[in-house]
C-alpha cells in the first residue's frame, strides 16, 4: 500500500509539471498575417510586420483587436526570433493564413522567402499568398470596418468562404512553392491594393518567373485569366452585338489547350466552352435569332484572349503551364531548351463557342 | 423427531415444532415460521390430517410433493429453505410451502425499451424460468442447479440450449461454477467478479441483463444463462464488446434508424473517451487544429483561467462526476434537484467566476451525455474510467499520446477472452442445420 501512495503521489507531483512543448493556447499570440517588405536599410535588408490576434471572447463585427509588430532584420528567421523578445507570449504561426510580399521585394528577388516559409514546419501550406501594393506594412494597418475577429477580412477575401470574386485569383504556399521550382509552370500572385478607406481592393494578378515579377495584370486581364486558367464561373463577359451593349454571366466554362504544328508554325489551340446567361442586354431580345449574337460574342472573346496571351508570352512567363505540357508530350533530354526556343515565337489560336441558355427573364 | 430438531438449531421463537392428533395418528411437524407459507401447511397438512376424509398416511405415501428424507443430515437445509418435515410412523416427509417475497411482476427499469417486452426478470427463480421457459419453448432448454455460498446457500441456475451450447465453454462455466468458494452471495454482480477472477479488470467481459427478451436471444446463440435467487439480473456469458454496445430496441426498429443509433453510439463512446484529452492536446499543442474563430474565442475565454489546461479539466471532470455519483446515490425525489443545482448554477459559476473556459463546459457536458448513450450500464461504467489514462497521456505527448493510448486501449481490447472466446469479434450467424447434433453430454 505504501508503495502505491508513493507511485500516487510521484504522479502527482509530475501532473504538475507540464512538457515543453506544453503551452496553452492563452499563452500564445496568433500570427494571423504577416507582411514582408524591402527595407531602405542595406544590411538589414528585411523589413517584417507581424500583425498579431489579439483574442477576445466576444466575436462581433468590429470587435477584433490586432497588435502590429515590425522589425528590420538581416534575415526573416533572425527577425521572427527578435520579434519574440518583444512580444509577452509565444508566437504561433499556426493560423497565419496571409502573407503579404512587399511590392518592392516581389519585384527583386522572392526565393529566400519562400525558402523560409517552406522549411518553418508551423506555417501551413494551405495560407495564401500575395502582393501587397505599396507596401505590406501599411496594407497590415489597415483595420476594416465589419471584421470580426482578427485577420478576418483578409481570411475571408481569399478562401471560398466568403466572396469569390471573378478579379482575386488566389493563390497557396505550396502551389506557390510548386510553380516556383517546376520547369514550365510560372508562379502568379494576387495584387492586394489599399482603397483610402478601411478596405482591401484585390481585382489584380502579378505574374512572376523563378525570381521577381514580370507582370501585372489589369483588372479585366485578371478576370479573363481566371476563366481561362481556373475554369472560373461566377464571371461576367462583355460584348457588343450591332452596337449594342451585352454583358453575359458564365454559368459553366471549360478550357483545354492543345500544342501542335498547324500549317508547319508551332501553335498553341485553346479551345473554350461556355454557357451562359445575359444579364444585361437590350429589350426584345428573346425574340430575336442567337446564333449571330454567339458568333460575334465568339469572336470578340476570342480576340481578347489572343492579346492576353499573346502579353504573357512577351514577358517571357507560363502561368498556364504550356511548357509543361510540352515537356509531358515530348520525350528527349532537350526537351526543355526545345521549348524555350519555340514558345516566344509561338502562335496562338482560340476557338470560343459560347452558348447562350437564356435571357435571364421568362420572357 | 422435535427433540432433535431443538437441538440442530439454536435457540429461536419462529421455529415452530408441533404434535398434531387425530382419531388414527400422532404426526409431529417442524418449520421456521416466517419462511412458510402458513396457508399452504393449513391447507395441505393441518386440515386433510384433522378432517380425515382420506387417510392421511396413503395421501402421504402417493402424493409426490410429500417427499420422502432418508438423511438427517439434510433437515436443517430443508427446514432453512422454507420445507415443513413431518414425521409419520417414525418415517420423515418433506413438504415444500416455502413463502418468496418478491416484487410481482417487475418492469423494466435499467434497460427499459418502447417496444419489446416490458417485463423483467423476477427476484422469483420460479417466475423468472416461468418468463424465461414461455419465451423460449425449446425441448432443448437444459436447467442445471448449483448451490453457492457455504453460509448464504444462494440456489443458482444455469440455463442453455443443449444444442447450440459451446462444450468447452460450457465445461469452464460448470467448473468455475462448483470451485467457487465464499460465504456470502447476492448480487449478480458478485458472481460476475467470480466467475471472471481477474479482480482487477477493465472491461466487463459478462454480460448482466434484466431482459427476459436479450436472454432468450443469447440462449438462442448459444450462450449461458445464469439466474440468481432473490436477484432480478441473469447473467450472460460468453459476451463481446458488441454485445454491450447492442440495445434491444435495435432489432425492433426501423432498419436506418437503428443503424444510425449504433453509429451514434460508437461515436459517442469515442467522444466520451477520448474529448478531455484531445481538448488539452489541441489547447496546449497544437491550437492550429482549430478553425480560427474557434481558437481565438477558446483563448479569449481561457485568459481568465489561471489554471493551466489539464487542471480544468480535473477540475471539471471531477465536478460531474461527483455529480453523477450523486445522483445515482441520492433518493430519487433529491437526486433531479442535486442535477439541477450541479449542472446549472455550478457550470454557469464556474464559468463566470474564470475557473474554466466555456468550451471546457460543452467539452464536460458532451462526455457524461456520450457516456448515457451505452445501452448497458456496466459497459458505461467501465467507459467512464477510460478517459483518465488518455488524460495524463496527453499532458506529456498531445495528440500522439492520445493516438497510441487508444491504440494500447484496442490492442488491450482484442487480448480480452470471456470464457475462452476473443471478446473483441463480431461472431457471424450460428446455422442451425450445422448445429443439429447434439453436442452436449448431460452429466
Amino acid at each position: 500500500m505504501r508503495l502505491y501512495i508513493r507511485i500516487f503521489l510521484a504522479l502527482f507531483a509530475v501532473c504538475l509539471l507540464g512538457g515543453c512543448g506544453f503551452k496553452d493556447i492563452d499563452k500564445r499570440f496568433f500570427v494571423v498575417a504577416l507582411g514582408i517588405d524591402q527595407s531602405d536599410n542595406e544590411k538589414k535588408p528585411y523589413r517584417l510586420t507581424l500583425q498579431l490576434a489579439v483574442p477576445s471572447p466576444k466575436i462581433e463585427p468590429g470587435a477584433s483587436k490586432t497588435q502590429i509588430e515590425s522589425i528590420d532584420s538581416q534575415s526573416i528567421a533572425e527577425g521572427v526570433r527578435m520579434l519574440k523578445a518583444y512580444v509577452d507570449k509565444e508566437l504561433d504561426f499556426g493560423h497565419c493564413k496571409v502573407f503579404l510580399i512587399g511590392e518592392k521585394l516581389a519585384r527583386t528577388d522572392y526565393q529566400n522567402l519562400l525558402q523560409w516559409m517552406s522549411r518553418r514546419r508551423d506555417i501551413q501550406s494551405v495560407a495564401d499568398i500575395a502582393i501587397g501594393k505599396p507596401d505590406a506594412e501599411s496594407l497590415l494597418q489597415v483595420q476594416p470596418l465589419s471584421e470580426r475577429y482578427p485577420g478576418n477580412t483578409l481570411f475571408l477575401s481569399f478562401g471560398a468562404d466568403g466572396t469569390e470574386s471573378s478579379y482575386t485569383y488566389v493563390e497557396s504556399v505550396s502551389d506557390f512553392s510548386r510553380r516556383a521550382s517546376e520547369k514550365g509552370l510560372d508562379p502568379l500572385m494576387p495584387v492586394i491594393y489599399k482603397d483610402n478607406k478601411e478596405s482591401f481592393i484585390i481585382n489584380r494578378t502579378a505574374l512572376l518567373n523563378k525570381k521577381r515579377v514580370k507582370l501585372v495584370l489589369s483588372s479585366t486581364e485578371s478576370q479573363l485569366f481566371n476563366q481561362l486558367a481556373n475554369d472560373f464561373t461566377k464571371s461576367s463577359m462583355h460584348g457588343m452585338f450591332e452596337g449594342m451593349d451585352l454583358v453575359v454571366a458564365i454559368t459553366a466554362i471549360h478550357s483545354n489547350f492543345r500544342i501542335g504544328k498547324q500549317n508547319g508554325e508551332d501553335t498553341i489551340t485553346m479551345n473554350i466552352k461556355m454557357r451562359v446567361v445575359f444579364e444585361e442586354a437590350p429589350k426584345g431580345l428573346y425574340d430575336e435569332q442567337w446564333r449571330p449574337i454567339e458568333i460575334s460574342l465568339n469572336q470578340e472573346y476570342a480576340k481578347s484572349c489572343i492579346a492576353l496571351l499573346k502579353k504573357i508570352q512577351k514577358a517571357n512567363v507560363d502561368p498556364i503551364g504550356f511548357g509543361l505540357r510540352y515537356r509531358a508530350n515530348h520525350p528527349g533530354k532537350d526537351v526543355w531548351k526545345e521549348w524555350k526556343s519555340i514558345y516566344p515565337n509561338i502562335a496562338f489560336k482560340v476557338n470560343a463557342d459560347i452558348r447562350i441558355e437564356g435571357t435571364g427573364l421568362i420572357k | 423427531m422435535n427433540e432433535r430438531i431443538r437441538l440442530l438449531f439454536a435457540e429461536a421463537v419462529d421455529i415452530k415444532l408441533e404434535v398434531l392428533h387425530n382419531s388414527e395418528m400422532t404426526i409431529e411437524i417442524a418449520y421456521i415460521a416466517p419462511l412458510c407459507e402458513e396457508n399452504k401447511i393449513n391447507d395441505f397438512i393441518i386440515v386433510p390430517f384433522t378432517k380425515d376424509f382420506y387417510p392421511f398416511e396413503s395421501q402421504l405415501k402417493t402424493n409426490p410433493d410429500y417427499r420422502k428424507v432418508d438423511d438427517v443430515a439434510k433437515w436443517q437445509d430443508l427446514m432453512l429453505r422454507g420445507n415443513v418435515l413431518i414425521e409419520a410412523d417414525g418415517i420423515i416427509y418433506s413438504f415444500e410451502a416455502s413463502r418468496i417475497i418478491s416484487i410481482e411482476n417487475p418492469q423494466t427499469q435499467v434497460e427499459s425499451a418502447i417496444q419489446g417486452p416490458q417485463l423483467a426478470l423476477s427476484e422469483d427463480l420460479n417466475i423468472s424460468l416461468n418468463l424465461i421457459r414461455s419465451m423460449y419453448p425449446s425441448a432443448d432448454l437444459s436447467v442445471e442447479e448449483h448451490t453457492i455460498g457455504s453460509l448464504s446457500k444462494t440456489p443458482v441456475l444455469a440455463l442453455y440450449d443443449q444444442r447450440r451450447v459451446d462444450p468447452t465453454v460450457l465445461d469452464s462455466v460448470r467448473t468455475k461454477l462448483m470451485t467457487i468458494n465464499v460465504e456470502m452471495l447476492h448480487a449478480a454482480g458478485e458472481l460476475e467478479k467470480l466467475l471472471v477472477g481477474k479482480r482487477k479488470h477493465l472491461f466487463p467481459t459478462i454480460l448482466i441483463t434484466e431482459r427476459p427478451d436479450r436472454i432468450t436471444k443469447a440462449l438462442s446463440k448459444g450462450k449461458i444463462i445464469i439466474l440468481l435467487k432473490g436477484n432480478m439480473f441473469a447473467i450472460i456469458l460468453p459476451a463481446t464488446f458488441f454485445d454491450f454496445m447492442h440495445a434491444m430496441e435495435d432489432d425492433y426498429d426501423a432498419y436506418w434508424m437503428t443503424r444510425f443509433l449504433i453509429f451514434l453510439r460508437y461515436t459517442s463512446i469515442v467522444l466520451t473517451i477520448t474529448l478531455p484529452a484531445l481538448y488539452i492536446s489541441v489547447v496546449s499543442y497544437n491550437p492550429e487544429l482549430f478553425r480560427v474563430q474557434l481558437a481565438f474565442s477558446i483563448a479569449g475565454s481561457r485568459s481568465a483561467v489561471p489554471y493551466p489546461s489539464f487542471i480544468e479539466v480535473f477540475i471539471m471532470l471531477f465536478m460531474i462526476e461527483t455529480l453523477i455519483e450523486a445522483s445515482i446515490r441520492l433518493p430519487r425525489y433529491i437526486g433531479s434537484t442535486a442535477t439541477t443545482v450541479g449542472g446549472l448554477i455550478l457550470g454557469q459559476a464556474a464559468q463566470q467566476a474564470g475557473l474554466v473556459s466555456s468550451i471546457m463546459i460543452i467539452v464536460t457536458s458532451v462526455v457524461a451525455i456520450s457516456n448515457f448513450v451505452i445501452p448497458v450500464n456496466s459497459l458505461s461504467f467501465a467507459i467512464r474510467f477510460l478517459k483518465y489514462p488518455l488524460i495524463g497521456i496527453s499532458i506529456f505527448f498531445g495528440i500522439s499520446g492520445v493516438a497510441v493510448g487508444l491504440f494500447v486501449y484496442i490492442a488491450y481490447l482484442c487480448n480480452l477472452r470471456s470464457f475462452g472466446k476473443p471478446y473483441m469479434r463480431i461472431f457471424g450467424k450460428l446455422r442451425p442445420l450445422e448445429g443439429d447434433v447434439g453436442q452436449v453430454k448431460i452429466k
